[in-house]
């Protein structure tokens, strides 16, 4: 390849991608004999290199500086993290188990056997893993106060949340690189174990496809297709029974080629670009549903000005829920940051801006998540991902209730003025598609796992449809909204399938329960 | 070099760091924002204005002097975790 060098290695399992998925299963292959390489196209970020300026971490830790957009009605502002840790470098560190009702219809609508009962004891390794306790209220901070204030004057459900984090003293800035490595993202506490039990970490390696062998022997010479088409459509597969894993092959940064051999390979790249690498590769099309099905989990967030200093930067940026409308597919969570991401996100202009920002110690907010029923595609033009999505009818009435609910929470707490993100003169009401201003972080569904190969990408195993030793393991394969943060569903899916590929046995390991 | 001018070399980072049509749109209504007729302009585009807002807001909040005169300390952030991860041997 234009005499570029070629390093080859070998391996029992190649893992793509270090993210919530990837660094979980490497870690517990690694620690269960397995010989791993973890490949990883961004890099390893030192804590002393954070600086808690937005504008600065958004550049380092994001891919594309987190302005990464979805085309659609309206456009969603889709933040990912890169590096080792993945998007758990970025993220606010809120865990919550799969919810019940959402297992019960993964089995009614996809087959899947994913019970509650099934899956405790890998939630129960995950939160040991990682110290998941709940946030106590005086760490929460001033921001979760005015919050809990307004549910509990409505009477409405509410709590902390549980958080990957051990050691937090309240920074504030989640989002931005946590300077005190309290939060206990995959790229401090995962890949370190895969490390020490012996995993090859290669970091800033970009994995161009996973190189199969046909039953009747040698490499397959395909090309995919470039143009414009759902990741399914770029490269529909040519005898898929007979075919098997045989490694990956990825292009270095340096500009030097890496080619991992290995039987099983774990694709773990995260829901935006594992359906164009499976695609690249020509796994998954079989069923028409690669690169479909994504939801994201939309969200927006309302400020107030109360009466009294919050400092929402001071404690847990995401600490406290209200969920007394999650049956009706919406769910509040407070955000908050510093006054450069309070400024970016505060939904006003002009003098009005400057003025409520020169409050900003007076300033709350809080998000409203919606679990969406829209459903959007990934497509693979010149290579990158474009992602379209539109909000669905019934999701925007989840946002109509959101705003208005969320207004009202801020009044019963005291608010002396509310903020919704919305045109001047539109209620939450008569709220349009068009007036929303979104944001959404949990990317789901992509490479969906479905039991029957003419419905979804992976079985219930995570074992893709159609192709011998190659598995998925991150938020891609969540086959639907889940209403709630995914990452504790993403590792325990990870754990499970680390285990089975390795023969182990999860009650053999002796974890004990953490208390919250 | 002044704050003032840091600030913009960080900003004008974060803006080259994003992808291309994001980075067009935002080099557009930064310049627009400089210029007294570009801001009667964005007056009538209030989702534009917005945008214009957001980017402005980035850089001129980000600033430590304007961030520490509203309560945050963004410095003082940072030196407490790097002392904590020292003392504790934390990553």
């Amino acid at each position: 390849m234009s005499g570029a060098r070629t390093e080859r290695v070998e391996a029992d399992v190649c893992v793509v991608g270090a993210g919530a998925g990837g660094a979980v299963a490497a870690a517990e292959l690694a620690e269960g004999g397995s010989n791993v390489v973890l490949v990883e196209e961004g890099h390893w970020h030192d804590p002393d290199s954070f600086t808690a300026s937005p504008t600065e971490m958004l550049a380092r830790l994001y891919r594309e500086a987190g302005q990464t957009m979805t085309v659609g009605a309206p456009p969603i502002l889709l933040p990912l993290g890169r590096g080792l840790g993945g998007t758990t470098l970025v993220n606010s560190g809120t865990c919550f188990r799969t919810p019940p009702r959402v297992l019960e219809r993964w089995e009614r609508e996809f087959g899947l056997e994913l019970d509650e009962q099934g899956l405790r004891a890998f939630f129960e390794r995950v939160e040991q893993a990682l110290s998941v306790s709940e946030v106590t209220p005086q760490l929460a901070g001033g921001n979760a106060a005015v919050a809990r204030r307004g549910a509990e004057a409505l009477g409405w459900s509410h709590g902390y949340l549980s958080r990957n984090a051990r050691g937090c003293v309240g920074s504030g800035v989640c989002a931005f690189g946590c300077p005190t490595s309290a939060k206990q993202h995959t790229g401090i506490t995962y890949v370190p174990r895969a490390e020490r039990a012996g995993a090859r970490i290669v970091t800033g390696a970009w994995v161009e496809r996973v190189l199969l062998r046909s039953g009747a022997g040698g490499s397959k010479g395909r090309t995919a297709r470039t143009g414009r088409g759902t990741a399914s459509s770029t490269s529909p597969p040519r005898r898929a029974a007979l075919e098997r894993a045989i490694g990956v092959s990825a292009r270095m940064a340096s500009g030097a080629r890496l080619e991992v051999r290995a039987p099983t390979v774990i694709v773990a790249a995260g829901t935006i670009h594992t359906p164009l690498l499976l695609a690249r590769s020509g796994i998954g099309a079989g069923s028409g549903q690669l690169g479909r099905n994504l939801s994201l989990h939309p969200a927006t967030a309302v400020f107030a000005r109360m009466a009294d200093t919050v400092d929402m930067a001071k404690g847990v940026p995401q600490s406290f829920y209200v969920d007394e409308f999650a049956r009706e597919g919406v769910i509040f969570e407070t955000v908050a940051g510093p006054p450069a991401y309070a400024a970016m996100s505060l939904p006003l202009t002009g003098a009005r801006h400057a003025e409520a920002m020169a409050d900003y110690r007076r300033l709350a907010q809080c998000g409203v998540m919606v679990s969406d029923s829209s459903r959007g595609s990934i497509y693979s033009v010149g290579g990158r991902a474009l992602i379209r999505y539109d909000l669905a009818d019934a999701d925007v009435e989840r946002f109509r209730i959101g705003l208005a609910r969320v207004g009202e929470l801020f009044e019963a707490a005291g608010a002396r003025e509310v903020y919704l993100p919305l045109p001047e003169g539109v209620s939450p009401g008569k709220t349009r598609r068009r007036d929303l201003k979104l944001m959404a972080f949990h990317p789901l569904g992509s490479a969906r796992a479905d039991a029957r190969p003419s419905k979804g990408v992976v079985d219930g195993d995570l074992r893709a449809h159609g192709t011998r030793g190659v598995y998925v393991a991150d938020g891609s394969v969540v086959p639907s909204s889940l209403g709630v943060n995914p990452q504790m569903t993403i590792m325990a899916l990870a754990t499970r399938l680390a285990f089975a590929l390795a023969g182990r046995d999860i009650s053999a390991t002796g974890h004990v329960r953490v208390a919250a | 070099m002044s704050r003032g001018s840091e600030n913009g070399d960080t900003l004008e980072r974060f803006i080259a760091s994003a992808p291309q049509p994001q980075r067009m749109g935002m080099r557009v209504l930064a310049a627009l924002r400089r210029r007294p007729r570009g801001r009667s302009m964005l007056e009538h585009a209030p989702a534009l204005n917005q945008l214009a807002q957001m980017i402005a807001s980035l850089g001129h909040y980000d600033d430590p002097g304007v961030a520490e005169a509203l309560g945050w300390d963004g410095a003082a952030v940072v030196a407490r975790g790097k002392a904590l991860r020292r003392a504790e041997g934390r990553p």
